[in-house]
């Protein structure tokens, strides 16, 4: 029998990592390829997308940076709100529980596994854009900053609402939609932020969809309408309450 | 011998559930300790709150020296929890799950494959080491449960109802597994509700019921607490006559008699009174008996007792 590490109260940062990475890794394995997480997270927003372009006299690539916050947005929010549900139902979430994992590398690695799955799925809709549509790209460092902070930011989110009282990925899925949707129409997707009535602009400063938007914007040649600083550090700040408020919330799973 | 887990006082409401009313009791390094009650006695919430996944309201635990609720994680990596449920990973295969496990307790990559595969050995799942969770038999889902406790190897085990629902080939090689876990010096936390299982496997066992401890010893000692339990089972050549019947239940010594098949069951609380009168019996009725066996009471006896004197109104 070899000696464990017993006397350490807390693992060493790297040792969390790896098992963060752990979590992850697993996540990409087993919910990458559900039907649930492709069709709410890529079928759905395309679909929305086409809804919106078809029969309006707008022009696909000046929609194009918000089809790609739109596609981020739900990727991106998709794979917690089922992974955690799922795991709950079928009490392999209790897996996490019963290792030496905190709380902190738990809510990590299924942040990070939301994370990759949104940046790739949001490649493809930049990848359409700049191929078949005409778009361009004008600031290469402010649209990787989009790409990085918003799909941080709202796998976040996701996580975040993946800790609801609900037992089942339908229920949780169901709070998911009840605030994705709203969020979709005030945070500049459809309509460009400066064109949203008074009301939409102060709502868009209370959603973090709004500044990835934004920097999508700015770094495909248009307007920003926060300011790329401003942009950023509202996405830094969302990701730094909602990643603690995650883990306040499943600390308490155990009270 | 020094303790693995020490329990003061521990207890847990929910709301105004009291489900552990302020427990106390030891188990010492590589002892195989039961845990036993009826369904809803608080066994599973007290092996809980031992492995931290529920806070006790009150009292306070430790395993190995550490205190369950400030060193938790390093409780954690010292102990082996397998669930009532087996929660395994459907989705993955029987040699992911072991790797996964692994690597949430930070074992070394080459450490984890040589060890994943050594468990696969030792738990007979060689033919499924490829086969996802979901295409296994609850058996083989068990077997994986339990060989996925101790990939880390644990100093303490907590095994909540290891064998229930199982064929017997699994449970019997589950029961095999907790043997080699004692020989290896580790400490095994059981709870069931099977009292046979209890009997073979824990040197000590603590009754819980309504939350509470009734009491904490080896099986033979609670057996002794259960004296009045004793049968003395005879089996004669021919069916008794009603008369004899009747002498048979008021022989010195004999409780009650209880027909089972072609046997009489005596409840006797002192055997050898009751085969000292049963001999002038047989020969005063020209009896010829086929079979005379003494029985000790059951665990399951004992457990009667404990939990129904619980029930009695105070």
């Amino acid at each position: 029998m070899t000696e464990t590490a017993v006397k350490t109260r807390r693992p060493p940062l790297w040792e969390g990592l790896r098992k963060a990475w752990a979590i992850s890794g697993k996540d990409m394995k087993i919910y990458y390829f559900q039907p649930a997480v492709l069709i709410f997270g890529l079928v759905f927003p395309i679909a929305i997308f086409f809804a919106f372009l078809m029969g309006r006299d707008v022009q696909a690539v000046n929609l194009f940076p918000g089809l790609i916050a739109l596609t981020l947005f739900f990727s991106t929010t998709t794979v917690a709100p089922f992974s955690v549900p799922w795991e709950k139902m079928n009490r392999t979430f209790e897996r996490l529980l019963f290792a030496p994992v905190s709380m902190f590398d738990a809510v990590l690695g299924k942040v990070v596994s939301a994370f990759l799955f949104g940046l790739v799925i949001s490649l493809v809709p930049l990848a359409i854009g700049l191929i078949f549509f005409g778009s361009r790209i004008s600031n290469y460092p402010v649209l990787i900053l989009a790409l990085l902070l918003g799909n941080l930011c709202l796998a976040t989110m996701g996580m975040l609402i993946s800790t609801v009282n609900a037992d089942t990925p339908p229920k949780v899925m169901m709070v998911l939609n009840v605030v994705r949707l709203p969020l979709m129409f005030v945070s500049g997707i459809f309509l460009a932020l400066p064109t949203l009535p008074t009301y939409g602009r102060v709502l868009a400063w209370f959603s973090p969809v709004s500044y990835a938007a934004d920097l999508l914007y700015k770094g495909m040649g248009f307007q920003s309408y926060f300011g790329v600083l401003i942009s950023s550090l509202m996405l830094v700040a969302f990701t730094a309450v909602m990643f603690l408020w995650s883990i306040m919330r499943m600390s308490a799973w155990n009270k | 011998m020094a303790s693995s887990i020490e329990v003061r006082e521990l207890t847990k409401y929910y709301g105004s559930l009291l489900a552990v009313d302020h427990i106390s009791f030891e188990v010492e390094a590589g002892e195989v300790f039961g845990f036993l009650g009826p369904n809803g006695a608080g066994k599973t919430t007290t092996m809980r709150m031992l492995t931290n996944l529920t806070r006790p309201n009150e009292g306070s635990a430790t395993i190995l020296g550490m205190d369950t609720v400030r060193d938790s994680l390093a409780v954690k990596a010292a102990v082996g929890i397998v669930p009532e449920a087996s929660n395994v990973f459907f989705e993955l295969t029987t040699l992911a799950n072991l790797t996964f496990t692994g690597a949430l307790y930070g074992l070394p990559r080459k450490r984890i494959t040589q060890r994943a595969e050594e468990l696969i050995e030792l738990f007979d799942l060689v033919p499924h080491r490829d086969r996802k969770s979901m295409e296994l038999s609850l058996g083989l889902r068990r077997r994986l449960t339990i060989a996925m406790s101790i990939m880390h190897e644990p100093k303490v085990v907590f095994l909540d109802e290891p064998t229930s629902g199982l064929d017997v080939e699994s449970a019997r090689l589950i029961r095999d597994i907790v043997g080699a876990l004692r020989k290896n010096g580790v400490t095994v936390f059981i709870t069931t509700h099977n009292m046979e299982e209890a009997n073979q496997l824990c040197e000590r066992i603590a009754v819980i019921n309504h939350g509470r401890l009734v009491a904490v010893d080896t099986p033979e000692r609670l057996k002794q607490a259960a004296a009045e339990a004793q049968a003395v089972e005879v089996a004669f050549s021919r069916e008794l006559s009603g008369d004899e019947e009747e002498k048979l239940s008021k022989m010195a010594c004999v409780g009650e008699v209880r027909r089972l098949g072609d046997k009489y069951h005596l409840i006797v609380s002192d055997p050898p009174c009751v085969l000292r009168a049963l001999y002038p019996f047989i020969n005063e009725h020209g009896l010829e008996p086929i079979a005379i066996n003494t029985y000790g009471p059951s665990l399951e006896d004992v457990f009667v007792k404990l939990v129904g004197k619980e029930k009695e109104p105070a």
